[in-house]
Protein backbone atom coordinates (compact mmCIF):
# COMPACT_ATOMS: atom_id res chain seq x y z
CA UNK A 1 0.00 0.00 0.00
CA UNK A 2 1.41 3.44 -0.56
CA UNK A 3 2.69 4.93 2.20
CA UNK A 4 1.95 8.19 1.61
CA UNK A 5 -0.30 8.92 4.85
CA UNK A 6 2.04 11.31 6.35
CA UNK A 7 1.50 14.06 3.59
CA UNK A 8 -1.19 15.49 4.91
CA UNK A 9 -1.07 19.22 3.09
CA UNK A 10 1.81 18.98 1.72
CA UNK A 11 2.25 21.55 -0.99
CA UNK A 12 1.22 20.48 -4.65
CA UNK A 13 3.36 21.05 -7.39
CA UNK A 14 0.71 19.25 -9.39
CA UNK A 15 -1.64 22.07 -9.49
CA UNK A 16 1.59 24.56 -10.20
CA UNK A 17 0.98 27.75 -9.35
CA UNK A 18 -2.79 27.65 -9.29
CA UNK A 19 -3.68 25.69 -6.65
CA UNK A 20 -1.42 26.75 -3.32
CA UNK A 21 -2.09 25.90 0.33
CA UNK A 22 -4.15 29.07 1.64
CA UNK A 23 -4.91 29.39 5.19
CA UNK A 24 -8.58 28.51 5.28
CA UNK A 25 -11.05 30.83 6.82
CA UNK A 26 -12.46 29.39 9.64
CA UNK A 27 -15.86 28.27 7.50
CA UNK A 28 -16.92 30.20 5.04
CA UNK A 29 -18.49 33.67 6.39
CA UNK A 30 -22.34 33.98 5.29
CA UNK A 31 -22.42 37.00 2.89
CA UNK A 32 -24.97 39.70 3.95
CA UNK A 33 -26.46 38.88 0.40
CA UNK A 34 -26.30 35.80 -1.85
CA UNK A 35 -26.44 36.02 -5.35
CA UNK A 36 -28.28 33.51 -7.50
CA UNK A 37 -26.69 29.94 -7.55
CA UNK A 38 -25.79 28.93 -10.41
CA UNK A 39 -25.08 25.18 -11.34
CA UNK A 40 -22.13 25.52 -13.57
CA UNK A 41 -20.86 21.98 -13.78
CA UNK A 42 -23.38 20.47 -16.46
CA UNK A 43 -20.76 21.61 -19.16
CA UNK A 44 -22.15 19.88 -22.36
CA UNK A 45 -19.10 20.65 -24.80
CA UNK A 46 -19.11 24.54 -25.69
CA UNK A 47 -22.06 25.01 -24.19
CA UNK A 48 -23.06 26.27 -20.69
CA UNK A 49 -26.66 24.70 -19.34
CA UNK A 50 -27.61 25.85 -16.16
CA UNK A 51 -29.77 22.90 -15.83
CA UNK A 52 -30.55 21.46 -11.99
CA UNK A 53 -31.70 18.57 -12.63
CA UNK A 54 -27.90 16.07 -13.17
CA UNK A 55 -28.38 14.61 -16.10
CA UNK A 56 -25.99 11.64 -17.05
CA UNK A 57 -22.56 13.64 -18.46
CA UNK A 58 -20.77 12.06 -21.62
CA UNK A 59 -17.68 9.76 -21.14
CA UNK A 60 -14.83 12.71 -20.05
CA UNK A 61 -12.69 13.85 -22.71
CA UNK A 62 -8.93 13.91 -22.20
CA UNK A 63 -8.78 16.80 -20.00
CA UNK A 64 -6.52 19.55 -20.69
CA UNK A 65 -3.26 19.19 -19.31
CA UNK A 66 -2.36 23.31 -18.55
CA UNK A 67 -2.78 22.74 -15.05
CA UNK A 68 -0.72 19.49 -14.42
CA UNK A 69 2.84 19.75 -14.86
CA UNK A 70 4.73 18.15 -12.50
CA UNK A 71 4.52 14.56 -12.52
CA UNK A 72 5.01 14.67 -8.75
CA UNK A 73 1.70 15.08 -7.32
CA UNK A 74 0.41 15.78 -3.50
CA UNK A 75 -2.37 17.31 -2.72
CA UNK A 76 -5.51 15.66 -0.90
CA UNK A 77 -5.37 14.13 2.46
CA UNK A 78 -5.12 10.21 2.07
CA UNK A 79 -7.57 7.99 3.97
CA UNK A 80 -5.63 6.81 6.59
CA UNK A 81 -6.35 4.03 9.13
CA UNK A 82 -7.28 4.84 12.61
CA UNK A 83 -3.59 4.06 13.77
CA UNK A 84 -2.17 6.69 11.90
CA UNK A 85 -3.94 9.39 12.68
CA UNK A 86 -2.12 10.63 15.83
CA UNK A 87 1.08 10.99 13.62
CA UNK A 88 -0.45 12.85 10.96
CA UNK A 89 -2.29 15.00 14.01
CA UNK A 90 0.61 15.81 15.41
CA UNK A 91 2.59 16.60 11.47
CA UNK A 92 -0.11 19.10 10.93
CA UNK A 93 -1.22 20.53 14.14
CA UNK A 94 0.05 23.95 12.90
CA UNK A 95 -1.49 24.36 10.20
CA UNK A 96 -5.62 25.69 10.52
CA UNK A 97 -8.06 23.33 10.72
CA UNK A 98 -9.59 21.99 7.59
CA UNK A 99 -12.49 19.54 6.93
CA UNK A 100 -11.14 16.47 5.99
CA UNK A 101 -12.90 15.47 3.22
CA UNK A 102 -12.18 15.51 -0.72
CA UNK A 103 -14.32 15.16 -3.74
CA UNK A 104 -13.84 14.79 -7.59
CA UNK A 105 -15.79 17.51 -9.41
CA UNK A 106 -16.50 17.64 -13.19
CA UNK A 107 -16.02 21.40 -14.26
CA UNK A 108 -15.27 22.74 -17.49
CA UNK A 109 -15.19 19.28 -19.21
CA UNK A 110 -12.03 18.38 -17.14
CA UNK A 111 -12.46 16.46 -13.40
CA UNK A 112 -10.71 18.31 -10.31
CA UNK A 113 -10.18 16.88 -7.15
CA UNK A 114 -11.21 19.53 -4.75
CA UNK A 115 -10.59 19.87 -0.75
CA UNK A 116 -12.55 22.79 0.97
CA UNK A 117 -10.25 26.09 1.37
CA UNK A 118 -8.48 25.72 -1.73
CA UNK A 119 -8.97 27.44 -5.29
CA UNK A 120 -9.06 26.33 -8.10
CA UNK A 121 -8.76 27.50 -11.62
CA UNK A 122 -11.50 26.26 -13.86
CA UNK A 123 -12.50 26.96 -17.75
CA UNK A 124 -14.61 30.52 -17.65
CA UNK A 125 -17.89 30.40 -16.04
CA UNK A 126 -19.79 32.51 -18.10
CA UNK A 127 -22.65 34.67 -16.63
CA UNK A 128 -21.02 34.74 -13.25
CA UNK A 129 -19.14 37.47 -11.81
CA UNK A 130 -16.84 38.03 -8.62
CA UNK A 131 -18.23 36.70 -5.36
CA UNK A 132 -20.68 34.73 -6.74
CA UNK A 133 -21.85 31.19 -4.89
CA UNK A 134 -21.49 28.59 -7.00
CA UNK A 135 -22.80 24.89 -6.91
CA UNK A 136 -21.16 22.08 -8.91
CA UNK A 137 -23.26 19.34 -9.04
CA UNK A 138 -21.48 16.87 -11.09
CA UNK A 139 -19.49 15.24 -8.02
CA UNK A 140 -18.27 12.41 -8.97
CA UNK A 141 -16.58 10.88 -5.77
CA UNK A 142 -16.45 12.38 -2.23
CA UNK A 143 -14.20 10.89 0.20
CA UNK A 144 -14.51 11.20 3.99
CA UNK A 145 -11.64 9.93 6.64
CA UNK A 146 -13.56 6.43 7.16
CA UNK A 147 -15.80 6.03 3.94
CA UNK A 148 -15.91 6.73 0.21
CA UNK A 149 -18.98 7.52 -1.63
CA UNK A 150 -18.31 6.43 -5.30
CA UNK A 151 -21.01 8.01 -7.72
CA UNK A 152 -22.13 6.12 -10.30
CA UNK A 153 -21.52 8.34 -12.26
CA UNK A 154 -22.68 10.85 -10.06
CA UNK A 155 -23.40 10.79 -6.32
CA UNK A 156 -26.57 12.02 -6.17
CA UNK A 157 -27.81 14.94 -4.42
CA UNK A 158 -23.85 15.92 -3.41
CA UNK A 159 -22.98 19.47 -3.71
CA UNK A 160 -19.85 21.27 -3.55
CA UNK A 161 -20.43 24.81 -3.09
CA UNK A 162 -17.86 27.22 -4.40
CA UNK A 163 -17.07 30.60 -4.52
CA UNK A 164 -15.76 32.77 -7.51
CA UNK A 165 -12.96 34.53 -6.46
CA UNK A 166 -11.39 36.18 -9.86
CA UNK A 167 -11.73 35.80 -13.86
CA UNK A 168 -8.78 35.93 -15.71
CA UNK A 169 -6.52 35.16 -18.52
CA UNK A 170 -4.45 32.26 -18.92
CA UNK A 171 -0.82 33.00 -19.49
CA UNK A 172 -0.07 34.07 -23.06
CA UNK A 173 1.26 30.82 -25.16
CA UNK A 174 2.75 31.84 -28.65
CA UNK A 175 1.17 30.08 -31.36
CA UNK A 176 3.49 29.89 -34.18
CA UNK A 177 2.71 27.87 -37.20
CA UNK A 178 6.28 27.31 -39.98
CA UNK A 179 6.53 26.07 -42.89
CA UNK A 180 9.88 25.25 -44.17
CA UNK A 181 10.68 26.78 -47.62
CA UNK A 182 7.56 27.99 -48.39
CA UNK A 183 7.62 31.47 -46.58
CA UNK A 184 4.65 30.70 -44.29
CA UNK A 185 4.68 32.19 -40.87
CA UNK A 186 2.05 32.82 -38.43
CA UNK A 187 2.43 34.35 -34.94
CA UNK A 188 -0.46 34.33 -32.95
CA UNK A 189 -1.13 35.13 -29.21
CA UNK A 190 -3.53 33.26 -26.95
CA UNK A 191 -4.80 33.49 -23.16
CA UNK A 192 -7.45 31.13 -22.35
CA UNK A 193 -9.79 32.98 -20.13
CA UNK A 194 -10.02 30.93 -16.82
CA UNK A 195 -11.84 31.51 -13.69
CA UNK A 196 -10.75 30.98 -10.14
CA UNK A 197 -13.13 29.61 -7.67
CA UNK A 198 -12.35 28.52 -4.10
CA UNK A 199 -14.14 25.51 -2.46
CA UNK A 200 -15.85 26.11 0.66
CA UNK A 201 -18.14 23.31 1.35
CA UNK A 202 -18.93 19.57 0.06
CA UNK A 203 -22.17 18.50 1.22
CA UNK A 204 -25.19 16.08 0.12
CA UNK A 205 -23.17 12.94 0.36
CA UNK A 206 -24.05 11.37 3.47
CA UNK A 207 -27.43 9.12 2.03
CA UNK A 208 -25.59 7.89 -0.66
CA UNK A 209 -24.17 4.19 -0.46
CA UNK A 210 -20.73 4.23 0.70
CA UNK A 211 -17.27 1.91 1.52
CA UNK A 212 -16.21 1.92 4.28
CA UNK A 213 -12.71 1.67 6.03
CA UNK A 214 -14.09 -1.81 7.77
CA UNK A 215 -15.72 -3.41 4.82
CA UNK A 216 -12.13 -2.52 2.97
CA UNK A 217 -10.08 -3.89 5.46
CA UNK A 218 -12.29 -7.49 5.27
CA UNK A 219 -12.30 -7.84 2.03
CA UNK A 220 -8.26 -7.76 1.74
CA UNK B 1 8.39 37.42 -32.43
CA UNK B 2 7.97 40.89 -34.03
CA UNK B 3 11.24 42.45 -33.08
CA UNK B 4 14.84 41.67 -32.11
CA UNK B 5 13.92 42.77 -28.91
CA UNK B 6 11.74 40.36 -28.42
CA UNK B 7 13.42 37.11 -30.01
CA UNK B 8 16.08 38.04 -27.56
CA UNK B 9 13.73 37.32 -24.69
CA UNK B 10 12.55 33.87 -26.37
CA UNK B 11 16.09 33.23 -26.86
CA UNK B 12 17.24 33.40 -23.09
CA UNK B 13 18.86 30.19 -21.69
CA UNK B 14 20.03 28.79 -25.41
CA UNK B 15 23.30 27.60 -26.04
CA UNK B 16 26.22 29.97 -27.77
CA UNK B 17 25.35 32.85 -30.02
CA UNK B 18 22.17 31.42 -30.14
CA UNK B 19 21.12 33.97 -26.87
CA UNK B 20 23.17 36.69 -27.81
CA UNK B 21 23.10 37.27 -31.79
CA UNK B 22 19.85 37.71 -33.29
CA UNK B 23 21.10 36.21 -36.84
CA UNK B 24 21.31 32.65 -35.06
CA UNK B 25 18.68 33.45 -32.28
CA UNK B 26 15.60 34.02 -34.81
CA UNK B 27 16.15 30.71 -36.45
CA UNK B 28 16.68 28.76 -32.86
CA UNK B 29 13.61 30.81 -31.42
CA UNK B 30 11.65 29.51 -34.56
CA UNK B 31 12.53 26.08 -33.94
CA UNK B 32 11.92 26.59 -30.14
CA UNK B 33 8.70 27.42 -30.79
CA UNK B 34 7.69 25.31 -33.62
CA UNK B 35 8.54 22.74 -30.85
CA UNK B 36 5.95 24.52 -28.29
CA UNK B 37 3.52 24.52 -30.74
CA UNK B 38 3.81 20.32 -31.43
CA UNK B 39 4.49 19.54 -27.77
CA UNK B 40 1.44 21.16 -26.38
CA UNK B 41 -0.44 18.36 -28.46
CA UNK B 42 2.32 15.96 -27.39
CA UNK B 43 2.12 16.49 -24.25
CA UNK B 44 -1.52 15.81 -23.51
CA UNK B 45 -0.47 12.42 -24.67
CA UNK B 46 2.43 12.00 -22.52
CA UNK B 47 0.30 12.83 -19.56
CA UNK B 48 -2.40 10.24 -20.55
CA UNK B 49 -0.15 7.61 -20.90
CA UNK B 50 1.82 8.50 -17.77
CA UNK B 51 -1.29 8.18 -15.58
CA UNK B 52 -2.42 5.08 -17.37
CA UNK B 53 1.37 3.88 -15.63
CA UNK B 54 0.14 4.75 -12.66
CA UNK B 55 -3.49 3.23 -12.35
CA UNK B 56 -1.80 0.38 -13.44
CA UNK B 57 1.26 0.47 -11.19
CA UNK B 58 -2.04 0.48 -8.45
CA UNK B 59 -4.11 -2.24 -9.48
CA UNK B 60 -1.44 -4.05 -10.49
CA UNK B 61 -1.23 -4.45 -6.38
CA UNK B 62 -4.02 -5.63 -6.35
CA UNK B 63 -3.80 -8.24 -8.85
CA UNK B 64 -5.82 -6.50 -11.35
CA UNK B 65 -4.70 -5.46 -14.57
CA UNK B 66 -5.36 -2.21 -16.13
CA UNK B 67 -7.12 -3.11 -18.76
CA UNK B 68 -9.67 -5.36 -16.81
CA UNK B 69 -9.95 -2.42 -14.10
CA UNK B 70 -10.79 -0.01 -16.79
CA UNK B 71 -13.43 -2.41 -18.48
CA UNK B 72 -14.71 -3.09 -14.41
CA UNK B 73 -15.49 0.79 -14.27
CA UNK B 74 -17.19 1.44 -17.48
CA UNK B 75 -19.55 -1.43 -16.44
CA UNK B 76 -20.65 0.43 -13.66
CA UNK B 77 -20.44 3.57 -15.29
CA UNK B 78 -17.67 5.12 -12.87
CA UNK B 79 -16.73 8.46 -14.90
CA UNK B 80 -13.31 9.14 -12.75
CA UNK B 81 -11.01 9.74 -15.84
CA UNK B 82 -7.74 8.64 -15.74
CA UNK B 83 -5.82 12.05 -13.97
CA UNK B 84 -8.26 11.54 -11.34
CA UNK B 85 -7.51 7.42 -11.00
CA UNK B 86 -3.30 8.15 -11.53
CA UNK B 87 -3.97 10.63 -8.07
CA UNK B 88 -6.25 8.62 -6.28
CA UNK B 89 -4.29 5.33 -6.66
CA UNK B 90 -1.21 7.62 -5.40
CA UNK B 91 -2.64 9.39 -2.39
CA UNK B 92 -5.84 7.58 -1.37
CA UNK B 93 -5.06 3.67 -1.26
CA UNK B 94 -8.26 2.81 0.31
CA UNK B 95 -10.58 4.39 -1.58
CA UNK B 96 -8.41 3.38 -4.77
CA UNK B 97 -8.91 -0.44 -3.23
CA UNK B 98 -12.41 0.43 -2.99
CA UNK B 99 -12.24 0.91 -6.94
CA UNK B 100 -10.89 -2.45 -7.46
CA UNK B 101 -13.05 -4.17 -5.25
CA UNK B 102 -16.00 -2.69 -7.58
CA UNK B 103 -14.43 -3.42 -11.10
CA UNK B 104 -13.30 -7.22 -9.68
CA UNK B 105 -16.70 -7.72 -9.07
CA UNK B 106 -17.96 -6.22 -12.21
CA UNK B 107 -15.91 -8.32 -14.58
CA UNK B 108 -15.38 -11.61 -13.74
CA UNK B 109 -12.36 -12.38 -16.03
CA UNK B 110 -10.72 -10.49 -12.82
CA UNK B 111 -11.13 -13.85 -10.85
CA UNK B 112 -7.80 -14.96 -11.75
CA UNK B 113 -4.74 -13.73 -9.47
CA UNK B 114 -2.06 -11.76 -11.27
CA UNK B 115 1.43 -13.18 -10.49
CA UNK B 116 4.29 -11.31 -11.07
CA UNK B 117 7.22 -13.03 -12.53
CA UNK B 118 9.65 -13.77 -10.04
CA UNK B 119 13.32 -13.09 -10.56
CA UNK B 120 15.81 -16.00 -10.50
CA UNK B 121 18.42 -16.33 -8.97
CA UNK B 122 21.45 -17.47 -11.32
CA UNK B 123 24.02 -17.68 -8.91
CA UNK B 124 23.03 -20.76 -7.78
CA UNK B 125 22.94 -22.57 -11.38
CA UNK B 126 25.86 -24.64 -13.11
CA UNK B 127 28.35 -22.66 -15.82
Amino acid sequence: MASTSYTLFSLCSSFNAHCKISPTPSVSKPLAFTKPNFSSSFNLPQKLCFSSSPSLPQSATVPKVSQIDAPAVAESEPESPPAATQIVEVAKEEAPKREEIFAVVMVGGRQYIVIPGRFLYVQRLKGTNVNDKIALNKVLLVGTKTTTYIGKPVVTNAVVHAVVEEQGLNKKVIVFKYKKKKNYRRNIGHRQPNTRIRITGITGFENYPAVTLDSIAKSS
Amino acid sequence: MMNKKEILKLAKGFRGRAKNCIRIARERVEKALQYSYRDRRTKKRDMRSLWIQRVSAGTRQHNVHYGHFMHGLKKENIQLNRKVLSEISMHEPFSFKALVDISREAFPGNRHIYHRPRKVDMSSMDA
